[in-house]
């Protein structure tokens, strides 16, 4: 678990400088908005364009997860988990919302289930910023699943596929999504602690 | 409580869905009902979470447009300032290319397949073209064996046929030829001869020659001998072969078969093998 406590530790200098960001923010700071940006902008605008593959829209909702963070700062509770995890978070959350407006059909929100990842706090499992190297360690771990546990985690990570959706997606038992879907995690587990 | 029974064995396996938020809501409910009663399966969420929280982190970073930094900083509802130093996350080359993340994981893993799956076909057809060939030259070399066969019959034919104009020309003359002491004394031969379509001659036990030496068979006429050609015995000391021949030669008085350096000679130097008189 070497690498995902590195990856994902609490105790990082730039966690630190996030939260006192957080904090002056909560103080109608707009400079720590604009540090917070300037440190987080680009990977958070990565998610959503990832996730929406439009521009426009992933500006739409960088806006609305920054906005939210500007109103909700004073509410941030560090005990929660990382800023940049929470950014991410919410993020994600908002881009499925947004993908699945798209897609107009009646879906149930995503925020409960974008809520399920954060992790618990007593779990080293709290993200923080990740350097490049980390980022690519993350990427090698992914290529180390087979397609289809790599597949049907993306479609439920990135496009907000339910269960029943990504097995009809690929054709697949429920059972057997359900399943790759756990393995597939448990190895990106393993290949993250695994990897130093 | 244990992690065992029917319902660990059924619902552990939703662990991976449920971080992910894909599970239906009645299953998430119940799952999560589960988990309180289930320590194994908690802290495989716990776990699992981190990993699933970590996803983000491996998205192809792509520049957002920097008009951006102005609106998001406008949430503020004051003047934005000029841009501070902006913090770009290092970035591995070619992962900032908007095209390069609109393709994405999935469409990477789409493309693995149709790669994987054309190498395959490719394999396959480079194994079926391998056979194609294999079979082609095979054919090739049975289409030069036929051709070759042809070619062969073709000339036996025209040997025949030239063979049979000599041996049914109305000039027809038949000579027998003899060995000579010492160095044929139990050949024999018989030639064909027309003036006008050539001649046809066999003999038999003549001695193999030294290398570099050839047989040459004369027309001996009153004037000289003339060569008809050379020729080459096989491995009994036989030979039948047909000779065209001038047809303005002098009426020969005798045959004769000598011993020549290879390829013949103009005028006869080597020892007479085989003579046969004309009537």
């Amino acid at each position: 678990m070497w690498l995902l406590w590195a990856v994902l530790s609490t105790v990082s200098e730039s966690a630190a400088e996030d939260r006192s960001a957080f904090d002056r923010m909560a103080r109608g700071d707009q400079e720590a908005l604009a540090q917070i940006y300037d440190r987080h902008g680009r990977l958070v605008y990565s998610l959503a364009f990832r996730i929406l593959r439009d521009q426009s829209d992933a500006e739409d909702v960088v806006q609305d997860v920054f906005s939210q963070a500007w109103r909700q700062a004073s509410r941030y509770d560090a005990s929660r988990g990382s800023v940049l995890g929470w950014l991410l978070t919410l993020t994600r959350s908002r881009a499925i919302d947004r993908l699945r407006g798209r897609r107009s059909r009646p879906e149930p929100s995503s925020d409960e289930g974008a809520l399920n990842s954060i992790p618990d706090p007593a779990a080293p499992a709290d993200v923080q910023a990740a350097s490049a190297a980390q980022a690519t360690h993350i990427r090698a771990a992914l290529d180390g699943l087979t397609v289809l546990q790599r597949v049907a985690i993306e479609l439920a990570f990135y496009e907000g596929l339910t269960h029943a959706e990504i097995a009809e997606r690929l054709e697949l038992p429920l059972g057997t999504v359900k399943t790759r879907i756990r393995q597939g995690l448990l190895k990106l587990r393993e290949r993250l602690a695994g990897a130093v | 409580m244990a992690a065992t029974g029917p319902d660990h064995d059924r619902l552990q396996d939703s662990a991976g869905l449920y971080v992910l938020g894909a599970l239906a809501p009645a299953e998430r409910v119940e799952f999560e009902r589960h988990l309180q009663s289930c320590e194994d399966c908690a802290a495989e969420v716990r776990s699992l979470a981190g990993v699933a929280t970590a996803l983000p982190y491996a998205v192809p970073l792509v520049d957002p447009p920097s008009s951006l930094r102005s609106r998001v900083l406008a949430v503020t509802g004051r003047p934005t300032t000029a841009p501070a130093h902006v913090v770009a996350l290092p970035t591995r080359a070619g992962h900032s290319r908007p095209w390069v993340s609109s393709i994405g994981w999935l469409s990477a893993a789409a493309l693995l397949i149709v790669a994987v799956a054309l190498g395959v076909y490719s394999t396959s057809l480079q194994r079926e073209i391998s056979n194609l060939r294999t079979e082609v030259s095979d054919l090739h070399a049975r289409l030069n064996q036929s051709d070759q066969r042809v070619a062969a019959a073709t000339r036996l034919v025209t040997l025949a046929d030239a063979r049979m104009a000599v041996l049914t020309a109305p000039d027809l003359t038949q000579v027998d030829l003899q060995g000579q002491q010492p160095v044929a004394p139990q050949a024999s031969g018989r030639a064909f001869y027309s003036r006008t379509r050539g001649l046809v001659f066999t003999a038999s036990d003549l001695p193999p020659l030294r290398t570099g030496r050839t047989y040459q068979l004369w027309l001996v006429t009153a004037q000289a001998p003339v060569s008809a050609g050379v020729f080459e015995i096989d491995n009994g000391g036989r030979v039948t072969q047909t000779f065209s021949t001038a047809s303005d030669v002098a009426r020969p008085v005798a045959i004769a078969v000598t011993e020549e350096p290879a390829g013949g000679v103009p005028a006869p130097t080597g020892e007479k093998y085989l003579v046969g008189l004309t009537h």
